[in-house]
């Protein structure tokens, strides 16, 4: 075997190690009780993805997925986390801890249950499947359905919002397997993180402003059957 | 060049309302450009009727039946509520008049993004322009700034941008097809003639992928909840747009995809939108019944139709023009309700059914359009839905579909009797509130919005009907 192939495959199994570390971080993010920690692992999801785009633009000698490892770093790990702290400073380094609709365990169990389910439904797309895709793919499924249910069970904006950003991570993290030659990965994950950073710090801060918290869950004014000033 | 000319419109009144601080000049710049992306709309319907499909940049830019209806629909909505901003928010803005110019300014850059939907040929680009109406949008829903509002945008913004994320995955499983085919050209019609190479379970998991992800921002039940908060809170000629036209521009994009996942064997993708096409249609018929917001009540419609143009899809071929008619009356009949219910709230300043009575002598104009609207929305005769509602239930005749018209006939009437019920509780009685008159762009509003609603209601145009029979043609294989 030559060096090069010898070389390639070390690379893909030290992207299965960052695949697993992305699965991990993603079920850490779920639990996590205060908004700074979950900001962190939000953080360190973001670097794992992008060392998986800069990996496979290696192996696929793909300067788009490259791109897409800078582009997600500096907008992910660096200016949606900056933007965060400076908008909503004191509730992110606040200590409290956050409301949950469902505790730990049975989250837990619902994130095995997902693990298996993304598995099972993109089994009939891995057989023959490149080494890198039998990694990202699932697991970028599975890190989208968690987020989806980590963004369902939180009840407070910042770890909403950050819960909505990790959907967009395991969303890229399987598109950066799949679809590598095209500028269009770039071009949605640029766009999405001035989205984000846009619409959602934004809206947080003015809700803050004039709801007096960022608690979600007491946005319960708009509810059929319901008049104002009556509670359910 | 018309093409290009047509998004770039709004973004010129954009400039023009973040520079220039005289309102009036602002205001006259959108109903101008307003008028221009109209007449440009309909110029390019007439260049597709004649040559299928214009081309600006090949593979990236270019319109076709489906995309010069949606843009002709696009087109008319947004006139009407340029028009019906003018009077409309200088009302209601009356304490704060220069909080108008940011009105105007998200205003027109929504309605560039929304004209961006239907002229990418690549699906990469419109999911970014579908994106784009979110970000742009989501201000105006929370433009009023009260916690209301403030709680409609935020869900809004979460959901839909979650759905959309949601879509991009079943995107990319579109494209890792191609690539595996060795097919460098990334667009719709490159997708349709591939799509019968791809796996057939790739096919099913990127279908149901991208069906629920922009099924989100559609309103589909049970990813609606969003919907009629964002569609009530938002200022009026807003809740138009989002209601009558901003909806059916992203069930575009499914369409778009249809002629791809037609082709997944034993009728997969049509059973999933007869599916949930009904449950969003009896969803929406029995949680008419008890709002108690009129607003909340036309929102709720909207999910009710998207359902009904989803079952439409799920007919097969034998339903597409009966859908794409519906979704022709929809959007000018939608558009219209909001308006006559942003009157009536011009005139009562609540949205609260049960505290508005007589309102026929408290605007007799906004009480008339509001009641008849309400009930052309409803599906009653003369009006334009009337006609379309009596294709889908021919088309679902005709394919065989027996079920599928009992269920549609029945959830059909139960929202016809809450839609009119509401109504009758608002329209007559002791007036609640002393006489107004109101604005007369918002009279001119009504005036504009009725006539395709009345014609429609009359007759199919050939030239609307020669559309929409080209427009079937784009949705096959």
């Amino acid at each position: 075997m030559d060096q090069p192939l010898v070389s390639n495959h070390i690379l893909a199994n030290v992207n299965s190690v960052v695949g697993a570390s992305f699965l991990l971080s993603a079920v850490v993010l779920m639990t996590q009780r205060q908004a700074q920690a979950v900001l962190q692992w939000f953080i360190r999801q973001s670097i794992l993805l992008s060392v998986s785009a800069f990996i496979l633009g290696w192996l696929h000698h793909s300067a788009e997925l490259m791109i897409v490892g800078l582009i997600t770093v500096v907008a992910k790990a660096i200016l949606i986390p900056q933007l965060l702290v400076r908008t909503l400073g004191p509730e992110i380094r606040s200590r409290r801890e956050l409301d949950f609709i469902v505790n730990t365990p049975v989250s837990l169990l619902i994130a095995i249950a997902l693990t298996v389910l993304s598995y099972f439904w993109v089994a009939p797309l891995l057989n023959g499947a490149k080494e890198t895709i039998l990694v990202n793919l699932p697991v970028g499924l599975d890190v989208l359905f968690i987020g989806v249910y980590t963004l369902t069970v939180r009840r407070e904006a910042v770890p909403q919002m950050l819960a909505l950003m990790s959907i967009d991570n395991g969303a890229f993290y399987a598109g950066i397997a799949i679809s590598a030659s095209s500028a269009i990965v770039e071009l949605a994950a640029g766009l999405e993180g001035v989205m984000v950073v846009l619409v959602v710090a934004i809206l947080a801060r003015t809700l803050a402003r004039h709801v007096g918290s960022t608690e979600v869950s007491e946005l319960t004014h708009l509810k059929e059957g319901l008049r104002e000033g009556e509670s359910s | 060049m018309i093409i290009i000319a047509v998004p770039l419109i709004p973004i010129l009144a954009a400039l023009v309302a973040l520079l220039n601080p005289r309102l009036d000049i602002t205001r006259m710049m959108t109903v101008l450009g307003g008028i221009a992306t109209l007449v440009l709309t309909l110029i390019l319907a007439d260049q597709v009727s004649q040559h299928l499909r214009i081309t600006v940049l090949p593979h990236w830019i270019g319109v076709d039946g489906l995309s010069a209806l949606i843009l002709v629909l696009q087109g008319f909505v947004v006139l009407t509520a340029t028009v019906y901003s003018w009077g409309y928010m200088k009302r209601v803005t009356a304490l704060h008049p220069r909080r108008q110019q940011q009105f105007y300014v998200n205003f027109n850059l929504f309605l560039a993004s929304l004209f961006m939907v239907p002229i990418f040929l690549q699906p990469a680009l419109t999911w970014v322009a579908v994106e784009l109406t979110t970000v742009l949008s989501v201000f105006l829903v929370g433009f009023d700034n009260t916690p209301q509002a403030l709680e409609a945008a935020w869900k809004y913004a979460v959901i839909t941008i979650m759905g959309a994320t949601v879509a991009v995955l079943g995107i990319f499983l579109l494209l890792w097809g191609l690539l595996a085919l060795h097919v460098s050209i990334q667009t719709w019609s490159a997708l349709t003639t591939a799509a019968s190479e791809m796996p057939v379970d790739q096919l099913k998991i990127a279908f149901v992928l991208i069906f629920i992800g922009f099924g989100t921002k559609v309103g589909i039940v049970p990813m609606h909840t969003w919907l009629p908060d964002a569609h009530s809170q938002a200022p009026t000629p807003v809740c138009a747009l989002l209601s009558g036209i901003e909806v059916g521009t992203i069930l575009y994009v499914i369409m778009r995809l249809w002629p791809v996942f037609e082709q997944i064997p034993g009728g997969f993708a049509q059973d999933w939108a007869l599916i949930f096409g009904l449950i969003s249609v009896g969803t929406a018929a029995f949680l008419m019944i008890q709002v108690r917001d009129f607003k909340r009540l036309f929102a709720f419609s909207t999910v009710e139709q998207m359902g009904i143009i989803l079952v439409g899809l799920g007919l097969g071929p034998a339903g597409h023009y009966a859908m794409l008619y519906q979704f022709l009356t929809h959007a000018v009949t939608k558009s219209l309700v909001f308006y006559s219910a942003g009157a009536v709230f011009l005139a009562t300043s609540t949205l609260d059914i049960a505290s508005v009575k007589g309102l026929i002598r408290i605007s007799p104009v906004a009480a008339g359009s509001l009641l008849l609207s309400g009930l052309a929305i409803a599906g009653a005769p003369p009006f334009a839905v009337f006609l379309s509602e009596l294709a889908v239930f021919r088309a679902s005749l005709l394919s065989g579909h027996i079920i599928v018209l009992v269920l549609l006939l029945v959830f059909l009437a139960l929202a016809f009797f809450g839609i009119l019920r509401h109504l009758n509780q608002m329209i007559f009685g002791q007036p609640s509130h002393p006489r107004i008159t109101l604005p007369r762009s918002v009279t001119l509003t009504l005036v504009i919005g009725w006539i395709p609603v009345l014609v429609l209601g009359l007759y199919l145009p050939a030239s609307v009907h020669h559309l929409l029979t080209l427009t079937t043609l784009t949705l096959r294989r």
